[in-house]
């Protein structure tokens, strides 16, 4: 067998000194592994094949996709840039600040290369950001105290509120958001918001390559591999991935090592090929249904959880938040 | 083509009293106030009476009472759609209306959900037996949410050309459409030319807010002559008042004070019908600054989407229009 070509590296936006591999590796499935000596062997391998960029989030698995990563990175922590997200979904940047605390403790690191908002969905999303006393404030202070280098933020649902995040003029470092061949012809990020983000040089990271869940694949519409080529071949800085297996793991790899681009054309033939099942979002149901906004987020909004929802269960049984949405009642 | 019409008035009928009822009546000269409905030269009386909670109605008899008190009242205008509780909805009404057809704008919805002409006018007729009367005064395309509908209904031997070809046959006197998802959809609608007569929406204090119709949609069919009927004015299942942030009658005189033709509220019981009798026999349309301070007052909790479900999550979103677009079923995602 040849040997695999290298995952390449690309510019984090227009800090071009710093440059991350293009597939990135998601936290949230992380959680998802067998046991805890599966994912901490996952994060090694991902980092032995090349991948430099690693995802998490505060409210992943509340806790548990935070502590395996941070036992996969020991000792490598310098080897990797390494990402979580804050989840005060609207509520105080204090809240924010304390979530920050608790994710270096679980990740065993003392700064983080990136902090994002997470989950930016609803529409006064980025009013409740920019308030007196908001997230906003969070990161701008996190950055000042240098526990984390990069500042942006992160939501699936709408291109408007993405749009909207950009208006007020926050000087972020990063956007992620989810870019894949079905989203090209539905409320579509990559026509409304990658333009501009390529424009204003903040790095793009791209999520959902394989629409969260892969029931396109399941359903025989398209390969992963297609759809995981498709989404590296935009212009962004990373394409995150879930990772929880160790034949997604190398599957991903397959496409990432030694990765050629999708021609031009052929990019255009499969957004035409998915068209008719892509025009009414059945695929894409992140930006329509609310059961993939994480419940603290739908908690913190005022909006039902569904108690059935293994995450919902999970957020009940230990949550160590304020618990408290914004604005009080 | 509005000359192969059939000519018909509505005239009000005496009201016969019915007698032995134990139900707190009020006096039988109230009488629930009217407009035009867009340019059609109908009159319609300002509450509508939903016929989706119809067919929630514990049983055929209540849903008969809430009919014949509701024509009592003086409200002309009946709501329904070929697929509410799988025809229930419109058969208890066609029931209930035996003999006072007449005497009522009667309307009801299809729901080809993307599917052709062919199946639209089967449906129709399908409504027409429910119904039990030969033609409609109002026919509309029903849940217009999905972001690729216009297409569909637009695309040769879709819905659209079902709706020109029942009116030219006489079957329907109007047409128009409905959803309660998203103004673009409804602007995209109504920027295709088609003869559009009517046109439903969510209206409430909240909506303003959030995804407004009221400033996005209601202007434009204001503009074109539409009638417009307004729905969801506390939020599709009462959501707005048990939040404790508005009372049942601050959200449907709101509602009521735009300038629409009629305001549509879902009553499943004589309880719920009388309320809003209650609130429509004073109604005093609210002065713009009253209008203003309620919307302030319910902005805090409006401009996240958690008091108006059926724009921010699929929990409105009827099975039918979900199979033929591949989404999941209410029970697998039930917001």
């Amino acid at each position: 067998m040849t040997s695999p070509g290298n995952i390449p590296t690309r510019p984090f936006g227009k800090h071009s000194g710093v440059r991350v591999s293009a597939l990135g590796f998601g936290g949230h499935h992380l959680g998802d592994a067998a046991d805890e000596e599966t994912a901490i062997r996952l994060v090694r391998r991902a980092v032995e094949a090349g991948v430099t960029f690693f995802d998490n989030c505060w409210e992943y698995h509340r806790g548990k996709s935070e502590i395996w990563m941070g036992k996969g990175l020991k000792g490598r922590r310098s080897d990797v840039f390494l990402m979580t997200k804050a989840c005060s979904h609207g509520r105080e940047g204090a809240l924010a600040l304390r979530m920050l605390e608790e994710s270096l403790r679980r990740l065993q690191t003392d700064h983080l290369d990136l902090w994002q908002i997470h989950g930016v969905s609803f529409d006064n999303d980025p009013e409740l950001f920019m308030r007196k006393g908001g997230a906003a404030e969070a990161l701008l202070a996190a950055k000042k105290s240098g526990k984390a280098r990069f500042i942006g933020f992160t939501g699936h649902k709408n291109p408007k509120v993405h749009l909207a995040m950009l208006e007020t003029g926050f000087p972020f470092d990063s956007v992620q958001m989810p870019l894949n061949a079905f989203d090209a012809s539905y409320r579509s990020f990559a026509d409304a918001v990658l333009p501009e983000l390529n424009r204003q040089g903040i790095a793009v990271l791209g999520m959902k390559p394989i629409n969260g869940h892969g029931d396109a694949v399941k359903d025989g519409i398209l390969t992963a591999e297609e759809s995981l080529r498709y989404a590296m071949s935009l212009p962004v800085t990373t394409t995150i991935t879930g990772i929880e297996s160790f034949s997604v793991l190398e599957q991903n790899l397959r496409v990432a090592q030694g990765f050629i681009p999708m021609e031009p054309d052929r990019m255009q033939a499969l957004r035409d090929r998915l068209k008719p099942q892509a025009g009414d979002g059945r695929y894409e149901l992140y930006k329509v249904s609310l059961k993939f906004d994480n419940p603290e987020a739908r908690w913190a909004h005022g909006f039902p959880i569904d108690s059935q929802q293994g995450e919902v269960k999970e957020m009940l049984r230990e949550t160590d938040n304020s618990g408290h949405p914004f604005p009080g009642r | 083509m509005r000359d192969v019409i059939r000519k018909r008035r509505l005239k009000p009928k005496p009201v016969a009293w019915t007698a032995g009822g134990d139900s707190p009546r009020r006096s039988r000269s109230e009488s629930v106030a009217r407009r035009p409905m867009g340019k059609g030269g109908l009159s319609v009386s300002i509450l509508g009476l939903g016929g989706y909670h119809l067919g929630s109605a514990k049983d055929d008899r209540e849903a008969g009472a809430i009919v014949s008190r509701a024509l009592e009242a003086g409200i002309n205008f009946f709501d329904n759609a070929w697929e509410y509780h799988r025809g229930q909805s419109e058969e208890r009404l066609g029931r209930a209306l035996r003999g006072r057809r007449e005497d009522v704008i009667l309307m009801t919805k299809v729901c080809t959900h993307g599917r052709d002409k062919k199946t639209a006018l089967r449906m129709l007729e399908q409504s027409l037996r429910r119904l039990r009367t030969d033609h409609l005064d109002v026919w509309q395309v029903h849940e217009v949410i999905y972001d690729n509908d216009p297409d569909l209904i637009f695309s040769k031997n879709g819905v659209a050309e079902a709706l020109l070809a029942a009116k030219k046959a006489g079957k329907v006197r109007f047409v128009g459409f409905t959803g309660h998802k998203d103004p673009d959809l409804h602007l995209r609608m109504l920027s295709q030319g088609f003869p559009f007569d009517t046109v439903q929406m969510p209206l409430n204090c909240f909506d303003a807010t959030f995804r407004s119709f009221e400033q996005n949609v209601l202007p434009r069919a204001n503009q074109l002559g539409l009638a417009v009927f307004g729905m969801k004015s506390l939020g599709g299942s009462g959501e707005m008042v048990r939040e404790g942030a508005i009372t049942a009658e601050e959200g449907l005189r709101y509602a009521m004070s735009l300038p629409v033709a009629t305001t549509i509220s879902g009553m499943e019981s004589l309880d719920v019908l009388e309320q809003n009798l209650a609130i429509v026999a004073n109604f005093k349309a609210l002065s713009p600054s009253e209008m203003e301070s309620l919307r302030a007052r319910c902005k805090p909790i409006a401009a996240d989407g958690r008091v108006e479900l059926f724009k921010s999550t699929v929990k409105y979103d009827g099975d039918l229009g979900r199979k033929q677009h591949h989404y999941p079923s209410s029970k697998e995602l039930p917001v």
